[in-house]
């Protein structure tokens, strides 16, 4: 008998933070470091009487995620309510447009286990509120069992995206590419801030597994991943569970499961699923966006970093590796982008940015928006370097300098005593003349011919290019220092 | 003549004219209150302890008495839709409708009764007891709103406000013989309206004579934008006019509802009206509304239950209201709260609603009720293009006694068939007076209903028939 294969069949659900100042039914804030419960109002509190009004900047910002992952916007949607009871529901359902949403059919392409492109479809991105957070003191953090619950209501009506793939992602490793991409894209939109730190992105997958007998597993649901290491290691240790189950004969339920990060093991929810048809919400009006908004939103979408990669290699010349790594973020490119237009040469600019200015960034732990160097004053150095009025070294400490004293660039030269072209003329001349004089028995050695090997020029030679601070040309050096020695 | 005897034009003048003070006029309906309340019984929470200022003493209501139903949210104040669910919670907020009220002068007297959460025609569930009929206080004041038309019938205040969501100000201001307006779908802002039915409910006048609500009608028809179902167009004109005519109107008996049979003095005022319509021009013709008489209850029935369930979600007692501290876990906390705070039949419209909307069910029930709508929606488009107004009881019999209600709770159902079809087309209805039955005593109203918006021009049409049948008296409240 032949061994049994087993493909794994997943989609993904993936929640996204809309980038608003307000909520998504109300005007309180969305400011994610307001002290508890202070950033709330009759209607994000549910209490009785209030009724919700969406806030359009979260649709506009729910469109141009959708636009991102190249979605179409839908003319018509809707809005339901989302029954079931939880104290982090203020109104015992949540508003959502699950069933008619407001842009639909993209996708996101990915690399399959052949390196090939292959497009993961995202069957719609529908807007709906957060919950609110809650905080409980039984060890496992959960409400079950905890002798106190706390509830920060801040977050409720927090404005959301949820982005629901179609089953075709066949790895764990095509599901975080498909998510590193699709937080890379909503940010260049300004969607989102996708922050997977605080929260603003979070994952759900549906794992099955269709075995080569015939065999096809149920879909289990696995939630409560927040970063993209979750991510993967739910779905390796979810296809792993599955198959075990199905070698062995046995069947897979379908449930919801919750992934436990510390333990590293998914356990079925112990609680149940309250399923029930949506009512529409009659509180809220169909949302209808006509052509003109459309227009206005689609003039607001930023170039996709695919696109923009793909330009970077075929108009500058930069290699797909350095495209990608400049396109990751936004302004990182944009910065690029910039020194380039300032007038520094592609492919160096390109070099610059993405080993020092990432380097120095990573080290000083600041997004390049809070960056001293301008861009234009980077295409300065990478210029002074081209035009040989700076090596490459001497521009690298200097740019050390700038960064670290937060100093301008002819600051930065004068502090380390650099002349720009160089050390050359009569000033290397000069050099060279101190050095054989301080040296005399070298000199007399070079002069009587025992210097067969060049040893003692050699040491000469290293001892003017160290009083010349590194500034002279090495070919000047040889040259001038010949001449000096046949006087 | 008492001071609390005046509708809100003569009040409201009185007081502009400095023929008596706005605290004269408190005195008095706050007199008039203490004299009565205790046959009637219409307050849940009274405010009138101390005179209260009025806050534009230049408005329109400046220093007018008012009561609001308990579904009206009132900042500070507490407000309970006759449910126990909501214990003494007070509002952090005004609801808009009585915040226009305020801003226009008028000053509160209080919360007055319902059944709880607007469920209910008799005015009979609710957690603070039954309210009495001010015309004869063994009968039942009608419902939901039945607080806020008994104390504009016993004279406690010129006018008050009510919510309809399938007949709640239309069938108790005809029970207790004063002009009761629920107004089109979208004309008065919901915000602050504890919700029963969102897509039916709307916020409407009471008063004792057509030129007041078209005054209140003037001041609550304001856009706001914290409803989204709020229309936005200019203010319509609501302005009294004396010279308003109905002549070559076209007034509407609907044909399905001819074979129900009404008693007699509904039947002898539906007579009586016709005739006072037709001197004064207009012209009685027919519509058919096959769709309407036939599915218009159990659409209803159908949507409000399963919003109601949804709209009732919230009161779990983390928040606010009634809550219990030693229950075991959230869930023994939920079904301890709910279990008591809850009366019976709010407690079987939220069971009703859940299996309406329960998957195996939803496309059956709540979907299919929706797609009725829409027919009933259309069926009162085209009969408006066959009349103006369409003329119609509010209810097929006079007010019952209290205790006396029917054991077949269906049936309390079926007579609202008259009032719910105007909620679930979003269009204005209009309770009129028509005089006094001569066996009973009692009150009898009918009911003039119009195309969407149409509601001044209902409110024109009533005060000719205001004019010829005569304006309802203050009920003696039970006392002799």
């Amino acid at each position: 008998m032949s061994e049994l294969t087993f493909t794994p069949v997943i989609g993904i659900e993936i929640h996204i933070r809309l980038k608003t100042d307000t909520k998504i039914f109300c005007a309180c804030s969305t400011d994610t470091d307001a002290p508890a419960n202070t950033n709330i109002c009759p209607v994000c509190m549910g209490l009785p009487g209030s009724l919700p009004r969406l806030n359009h900047n979260v649709v506009e910002k729910g469109m141009l995620a959708g636009m991102a992952l190249h979605c179409t916007v839908q003319p018509r949607s809707l809005f339901f309510r989302k029954s079931y009871f939880y104290p982090d529901l203020p109104k015992g359902h949540q508003i959502s447009q699950c069933d008619l949403p407001v842009v639909a059919d993209g996708y996101i392409e990915v690399h399959d286990a052949e390196g090939k492109l292959k497009k993961i479809r995202v069957n719609h991105l529908h807007l709906e509120e957060d919950a609110a957070a809650m905080h409980h003191s039984a060890s496992d953090g959960r409400l079950e069992g905890a002798s106190t619950s706390y509830v920060d209501y801040n977050r409720a009506g927090m404005p959301l995206g949820e982005i629901v793939s179609e089953p075709d992602i066949s790895s764990s490793a095509e599901a975080v590419e498909y998510a590193m991409n699709l937080q890379r894209r909503v940010r260049y939109a300004g969607a989102s801030d996708a922050d997977l730190d605080k929260g603003m992105m979070r994952f759900d997958a549906n794992v099955s597994l269709k075995c080569s007998d015939g065999r096809w597993g149920r879909k289990v649901e696995v939630k409560n991943m927040n970063s993209f290491r979750a991510l993967e290691r739910a779905i390796e240790f979810e296809i792993k569970r599955q198959k075990k189950i199905l070698q062995s004969g046995g069947e897979v339920l379908q449930e919801t499961r919750h992934w436990n990060d510390a333990k590293g093991v998914t356990t079925a929810s112990r609680v149940k699923e309250f399923y029930r048809k949506f009512i529409v919400e009659p509180d809220l009006p169909p949302l209808i966006v006509n052509q003109e908004w459309i227009d206005r939103v689609t003039a607001m979408m930023p170039e996709m970093p695919d696109v923009r990669a793909n330009r970077y290699v075929h108009d500058m010349g930069l290699t797909q590796e350095a495209a990608d790594i400049l396109t990751d973020d936004k302004n990182t490119a944009d910065y690029f982008e910039a020194c380039v237009k300032a007038g520094a040469n592609p492919v160096r600019a390109a070099n610059w940015v993405r080993t020092e200015v990432l380097r120095v960034l990573n080290e000083m732990q600041k997004k390049i928006s809070e960056f001293s160097i301008k861009p234009e004053v980077l295409a300065e150095i990478v210029r002074r370097v081209d035009d040989r009025k700076l090596s490459t070294t001497q521009a690298k400490e200097v740019f050390d300098y700038m960064c670290a004293n937060d100093s301008g660039l002819d600051d930065a030269v004068k502090k380390l005593g650099i002349t720009e072209g160089g050390v050359a003329g009569n000033a290397l001349v000069e050099i060279i003349a101190n050095v054989i004089k301080a040296n005399p028995d070298v000199l007399a050695e070079i002069q009587s011919g025992k210097d067969t090997k060049g040893k003692k020029f050699k040491f000469l030679q290293g001892l003017v290019m160290k009083e010349s601070k590194g500034q002279a040309k090495p070919q000047e050096v040889v040259e001038a220092l010949t001449a000096a020695l046949k006087q | 003549m008492e001071l609390y005897e005046l509708d809100l034009y003569e009040a409201s003048k009185g007081i502009k004219d400095k023929k008596f003070s706005p605290k004269e006029l408190f005195e008095s309906c706050k007199k008039r209150i203490d004299s009565c309340e205790d046959k009637i019984h219409a307050f849940i929470t009274r405010t009138d302890g101390t005179a209260p200022v009025t806050e534009n003493p230049n408005g329109i209501f400046a220093g007018v008495p008012t009561v609001l139903k308990d579904n009206l949210c009132t900042n500070g104040i507490r407000t309970t839709a006759a449910s126990k669910i909501l214990g003494n919670w007070k509002p952090p907020y005004d609801a808009t409708a009585w915040k226009y009220l305020r801003e226009a002068g008028a000053v509160l007297m209080g919360k007055v009764n319902m059944d709880e959460f607007a469920m209910g025609n008799t005015c009979g569930n609710s957690a603070f007891g039954p309210t009495h009929n001010p015309n004869d206080i063994s009968r039942v004041p009608g419902g939901s709103s039945g607080g806020s038309a008994a104390a504009v019938s016993a004279g406690y205040v010129p006018f008050s406000l009510g919510s309809d969501t399938g007949g709640s100000i239309r069938q108790p201001a005809s029970y207790c013989g004063v002009y009761g307006m629920k107004p089109t779908y979208g004309m008065v802002s919901r915000y602050g309206l504890i919700s029963y039915g969102s897509s039916l409910d709307q916020i409407g006048p009471f008063a004792r004579t057509i030129r007041d609500l078209q005054l209140v009608m003037s001041v609550l028809a304001q856009y706001d934008p914290m409803d989204s179902s709020c229309f936005r167009e200019k203010n319509p004109d609501f302005t009294h006019n004396e010279d308003a005519s109905i002549k070559g109107k076209r007034i509407a008996l609907v044909k399905e509802f001819q074979n129900f049979t009404l008693d007699a003095p509904i039947a002898e005022a539906m007579k009586k009206t016709q005739k006072v319509l037709e001197n004064n021009g207009a012209v009685i013709t027919e519509v058919s509304l096959p769709v309407v008489s036939k599915y218009a209850v159990a659409c209803y029935y159908a949507l409000a239950m399963s919003e109601a369930h949804t709209n009732l979600e919230r009161y779990d007692g983390v928040r606010y209201g009634y809550t219990v501290n030693d229950a075991a876990g959230i869930k023994e906390m939920f079904e301890r709260v709910r279990s008591y705070g809850f009366g019976s039949e709010v407690k079987s419209r939220i069971i009703a609603g859940t299996c309406l909307t329960e998957p195996s069910r939803c496309d059956e029930y709540y979907v299919a009720a929706t797609k009725v709508r829409t027919l009933i929606a259309q069926e009162f488009i085209r009969a408006f293009g066959e009349c103006d107004f369409i003329l119609q009881p509010v209810t097929p019999s006079l007010p019952h006694k209290i205790g006396e209600e029917d054991e077949d709770a269906m049936k309390g159902y079926e007579t609202d068939l008259y009032t719910l079809p105007v909620n679930l087309a979003g269009l204005p209805g209009l309770s009129f007076f028509t005089g006094y039955d001569d066996a009973t005593k009692l009150p009898v109203g009918l009911q003039l209903i119009g195309p969407r918006w149409s509601d001044s021009e209902i409110l024109n049409a009533g005060m000719i028939l205001e004019r010829h049948l005569g304006s309802p008296k203050i009920a003696n409240g039970g006392v002799k």
